[in-house]
């Protein structure tokens, strides 16, 4: 019997080659993408998991909001770990990590080549045993307990010394400068995991740690993460915790303002150092100073709501065809049923017959999902790999057809088998399967979705157009930026004056800080030698030389920049708009004096311990962090940081500018890597995660669309079929080809109407909270709704006049006559 | 075989009642071949559909070889329908998508006849009715005589005691109408009872007795004299 039935539904595959692929195509499609997003949401959700002791780690952060500045970090100070080991005795390890940015790294000996690493990490020797990593050569344990010893990945000790064995003992030269034996080395860490390391270099000997102040909340630098004893719940830990912070934050305040906890928090400010799951960094946790870029759990949820969505419109599809297409059908059922088939019998055949296309769209969808994978892991910057080894996935994938096929095939194989035998024997079918209340509502559901899709991606790009081209207070086009500028030494200066020489070159300056993402300094400044929670202000710090505003294109609104004839502005400081406000600096701010603490701050503070700085000018305020958030302080220093070197080109000269730098690099400084990107493409990458969701919109968007299309073009040829008598009587009595494409589109363009009214409020709703995560953000005008509207009321029109059109030309002669 | 008492069958639309069946009684016995003649919309289509139990009626007894059919289930009738009846129909109603061979081995899939038994079976018709170079064709394929000489042959594949035909030959030529007349007849005198509805005096008479219907009435009986 079963044999017959999928002997039947090949024919009927083959037979109307339109309808299967239609169909095949569509739920092809709308598998692939569930498959998809539900890997990229399985790989969200294993992040850290490969720990085999992930639910017994903290990581602590700090949430500090002081001196008109609001952090909230993934570091928190050096004392911390000691002290909760010391004090509570539900701890059983701590590790801080302390992440310096990227470092020159070469294979000691004459003349090798230097590389630019990035995943370094400087780590307390109790790593291992909070992140127990296969280890390769080496004793986890103790590899990194003595100063100037390094840990490298397998990835890396092959890169410079061949194979794990060989590394073992041998030394690498970090930043030209220090000799760093290896004493282990690991298996690469699992791509899985909130932060990757290829050196770790021990913190045995490191002069912050040493030199650190023991109080809480006064300097965040160390990611600390904690492990804690079998069997201690979080909750509990979480609570003694808290304590303890709260008590060792209030002697800081009394130390170093005078002032009991309670009072600083009544003035609106305070220091809060908490604890976070370490299951929870990857999808929960926006801090600054994170050791890589994290997910996001809202994006899980779009994502996943976008999968269930393009394969419900597939299912809709399919559900919709198949009673369209019941007419075709009716005469089998008939005679099935005269013969002596029961209804339960033809479910069995038309669930069959989906659970058959089911499983063909899913060999599509397999095929697609793989091919697509590449190109996918790009967009969403993973490496996801399909599980083709898996039992797991195959049994998933087996349930999931299943399910898909049930969902499409239930409501046909019911609306189908119920047809009354004489009934579609005679050719008279119900009412219900020519108009059908179920089908138009679904046809609804298809198109809201698709306008929500088509509006969110509008908006989405809306904003990010707006990012573009907003007005930043600096000129972000024509820059390069050289990487690692510190690794020509003393040459320096005399590489900038060189290159200043290339008729492209407008400027140059050198300096680590820019207002992309780069290096980043804050402390705090008085406006006297003294600290009180009332005349400090938490200012960015940026070391710049003369040229620097000239090169950026910065707008100075008062007083006058650095000058080179003046020594004393070595202690000098220009201040941007929102500084002054936070100074209170509100007339006549030139002249005024701030200070600031130069050594870390131990205890009682003599004035003589600050350090004076004198306004000279104001800059005008300048995004110099991104959109989602508002201008902070900021203070200009002159001063050397030799981390970068940005130049201005002339327009249309960036080719021969490059090359020049190049041959110049290469002749001074050749063992030392070169490598440049320009300021814009930068800034553009901050917005990354916002550019990524507006490709995903824009793809999903389209696909749904085209799903949804495919489904109409099925619905309306077989409502043109279905009608093809009606439009012969009405030729034949004078109506004329538009009167009848209009007659059979003004049916769906009312669907596709009432599915505007349906996804508007929807994504208005969506996309305003959306845009609530920038500051500075685009309004959702009204255009936007009409626009998605039209295009969704074109799309289908167009879609449904290709067959209109057709009924409507047809020979009314030959119409009437196949009655 | 059949016996029926005060048939009734009512169709109802949203406003209209159209009344089928009223009363009928009829009664045939095994071996019989009985013609349906009547005008259209008299009923006789009705009364075949509910014979052939893919109807039910909404009044009158309705008893096949003295079992009450007439208000069994759906499920019930259907396994009565599919052990004992075979149907022809004036558009033929094979099934498109699937070939000669296949249409006329359908109803022992629901039978469930062995495989063995179903081609013996199926062949043994397909030569009888001289369509078995034809068999891997499909219907669409077919001459409308030859179409409807796979509808008989499926009509006939379970060794059916009655076969309802509607209006066997109204779709065909002269000559394919007499062939296709000519089997039921020969069916017939194999002993099968065979209750047919037509137009044609002609045909009719191929049967030993017609009834005649009007107004979901029936309004004569006579014995048709010529025997072939």
């Amino acid at each position: 019997m079963f044999q017959n039935y999928i002997k039947i539904a090949i024919r009927n595959l083959q037979k109307n080659k339109a309808y299967s692929f239609i169909n095949i195509a569509g739920l092809a499609i709308g598998i692939a993408c569930c498959l998809l997003i539900l890997l990229f949401v399985a790989h969200e959700l294993s992040y850290d998991r490969w720990n085999p002791q992930a639910d017994r780690i903290v990581r602590t952060y700090a949430d500090i909001n002081f001196g008109g500045n609001h952090f909230q970090l993934a570091v928190t100070g050096v004392p911390i770990g000691p002290d909760v080991q010391r004090e509570i005795s539900d701890v059983q390890s701590y590790c801080r990590l302390r992440n310096y940015g990227s470092h020159l790294v070469r294979k000691e000996g004459e003349g090798t080549q230097n590389f630019r690493e990035e995943e370094v990490l400087y780590a307390d020797s109790t790593f291992f045993e909070i992140f127990p990593l296969a280890i390769a050569s080496g004793e986890a344990r103790t590899c990194l307990t003595k100063p100037n010893s390094v840990v490298l990945s397998r990835s890396r000790a092959e890169k410079y010394f061949g194979s794990a064995q060989a590394a073992m003992g041998q030394n690498l030269i970090v930043e030209n400068e220090s000799a760093w034996k290896v004493t282990g080395v690991f298996e690469d860490m699992p791509a899985n995991s909130h932060f990757q390391a290829h050196l770790l270099m021990s913190l045995n000997g490191n002069r912050e740690i040493m030199e650190a102040t023991q109080m809480w909340a006064m300097s965040n630098n160390f990611q600390t993460y904690i492990l804690l004893k079998e069997g201690t719940s979080f909750d509990t830990f979480s609570e003694k915790f808290n304590n303890l912070s709260r008590q060792k934050i209030g002697q800081t305040a009394a130390q170093m303002l005078g002032l009991s906890l309670e009072k600083l928090e009544a003035t609106g400010q305070y220091a809060r150092i908490g604890l976070q799951r370490l299951t929870d960094i990857h999808l929960h946790s926006d801090l600054d100073v994170e050791l890589g870029p994290n997910g996001d759990i809202q994006y899980v949820w779009i994502f996943s709501a976008i999968a269930l969505f393009v394969l419900f419109i597939a299912c809709i599809n399919f559900m919709n065809l198949a009673t369209a297409r019941s007419a075709h059908r009716a005469k089998e059922i008939g005679v099935r049923k005269v013969l002596g088939s029961t209804r339960g019998a033809l479910i069995g055949q038309f669930m069959s017959e989906t659970l058959f296309m089911a499983f063909l769209s899913l060999i599509l969808a397999l095929a697609l999902a793989s091919a697509v994978m590449p190109w996918f892991n790009e967009l969403t910057g993973r490496a996801i790999q399909i599980p083709w080894a898996s039992p797991m996935f195959w049994g998933l994938l087996a349930c999931g057809v299943l399910i898909t096929g049930f969902l499409a095939g239930s409501y046909p194989s019911f609306f189908l088998s119920g047809f009354e035998t004489i009934k579609v024997l005679k050719g008279q079918l119900s009412r219900k399967a020519k108009h059908g209340g179920l089908r138009s509502a679904l046809v609804v559901f298809q198109f809201a979705t698709a306008i929500v899709l088509i509006i969110c991606t509008t908006v989405v790009y809306n904003q990010l157009n707006y990012i573009q081209n907003k007005k930043l207070g600096f000129r972000k086009d024509q820059l390069i930026i050289i990487d690692d500028a510190y690794a020509l030494g003393d040459g320096i200066l005399a590489f900038k004056q060189e290159m200043l020489k290339h008729p492209g070159v407008e400027s140059a300056t050198i300096s680590s800080f820019l207002p992309v993402p780069s290096n980043r300094n804050n402390t705090t400044f008085t406006k006297s030698r003294e600290f009180r929670q009332d005349n400090s202000v938490n200012l960015d710090i940026w070391d710049v030389d003369h040229d620097y505003f000239k090169t950026l294109g910065l707008e100075l609104i008062e007083g006058r920049l650095f000058d080179k004839n003046r020594p004393a502005d070595s202690s000098a400081v220009i201040l941007n708009e929102t500084a002054l406000k936070n100074f209170g600096f509100t007339d006549n701010p030139i002249g005024k004096k701030i200070y600031y603490l130069e050594s870390e701050p131990k205890g009682d503070t003599k004035p003589s311990d600050f350090v004076e700085y004198t306004v000279i000018g104001v800059v005008k305020n300048f995004h110099f962090e991104s959109l989602r958030t508002h201008i902070s302080s900021l203070g200009l220093f002159l001063d050397d940081s030799r981390g970068l070197i940005t130049l201005r080109y002339k327009a249309g000269e960036s080719r021969s500018v490059i090359a020049a730098l190049e041959k110049q690099w290469k002749a001074m400084a050749p063992t030392q890597p070169f490598s440049y990107r320009f300021l814009d493409e930068a800034f553009s990458r901050m917005y990354q995660t916002e550019q990524r969701l507006g490709q995903i919109a824009l793809i999903f968007a389209s696909l749904a669309i085209f799903v949804s299309c495919l489904g109409l073009f099925g619905l309306a040829s077989f409502m043109a079929e279905q009608r093809t008598k009606e439009i012969g009587i009405r030729k034949v009595l004078g109506a004329t080809t538009a009167g009848i494409v209009g007659l059979l589109s003004k049916d769906f363009l009312l669907l596709v109407g009432f599915a505007l009214l349906l996804a508007t409020p929807l994504a208005w709703w969506g996309m305003h909270k959306w845009l609530q995560d920038f500051v500075y953000r685009i309004d959702i005008s009204a255009w936007v709704f009409v626009m998605a509207g039209l295009a969704a009321i074109a799309i289908a029109f167009i879609t449904v006049s290709f067959q209109s059109i057709r009924a409507a030309l047809a020979n009314p002669v030959k119409s009437l006559r196949s009655e | 075989m059949i016996k029926t008492v005060g048939l009734t069958k009512i169709y109802r639309t949203d406003e209209v009642e159209t009344t089928a069946l009223s009363g009928v009684n009829v009664d045939i016995k095994e071996g019989e071949f009985v013609s349906v003649m009547g005008p259209s919309g008299c009923g006789k289509s009705t009364l075949l559909n509910v014979l052939g139990m893919i109807d039910s009626p909404d009044g009158g007894d309705y008893f096949f070889n003295g079992e009450e059919v007439g208000r069994l289930p759906e499920r019930k009738r259907a396994d009565i329908r599919k052990r004992n009846l075979g149907f022809v129909f004036q558009s033929f109603n094979l099934i498109d998508e699937l070939t000669v061979y296949e249409n006329v081995a359908l109803p022992m899939f629901y039978t469930g006849a062995p495989a063995a038994e179903r081609k013996q079976r199926v062949e043994e018709l397909l030569e009888g009715m001289h369509i078995m170079h034809r068999r891997n064709h499909y219907p669409q394929q077919l001459s409308g005589g030859q179409q409807q000489r796979v509808a008989v042959a499926r009509a006939i594949v379970n060794r059916p005691k009655l076969i309802l035909a509607d209006e066997p030959t109204g779709n065909l030529d002269s000559s394919n109408g007499d062939e296709v007349m000519k089997i039921l007849a020969e069916l017939n005198a194999q002993g099968t009872t065979i209750l047919m509805v037509t137009h044609s005096q002609y045909c009719a008479e191929f049967g030993n007795r017609i009834i005649r219907m009007l107004d979901g009435q029936v309004v004569t009986e006579n014995v048709v004299k010529q025997y072939l």
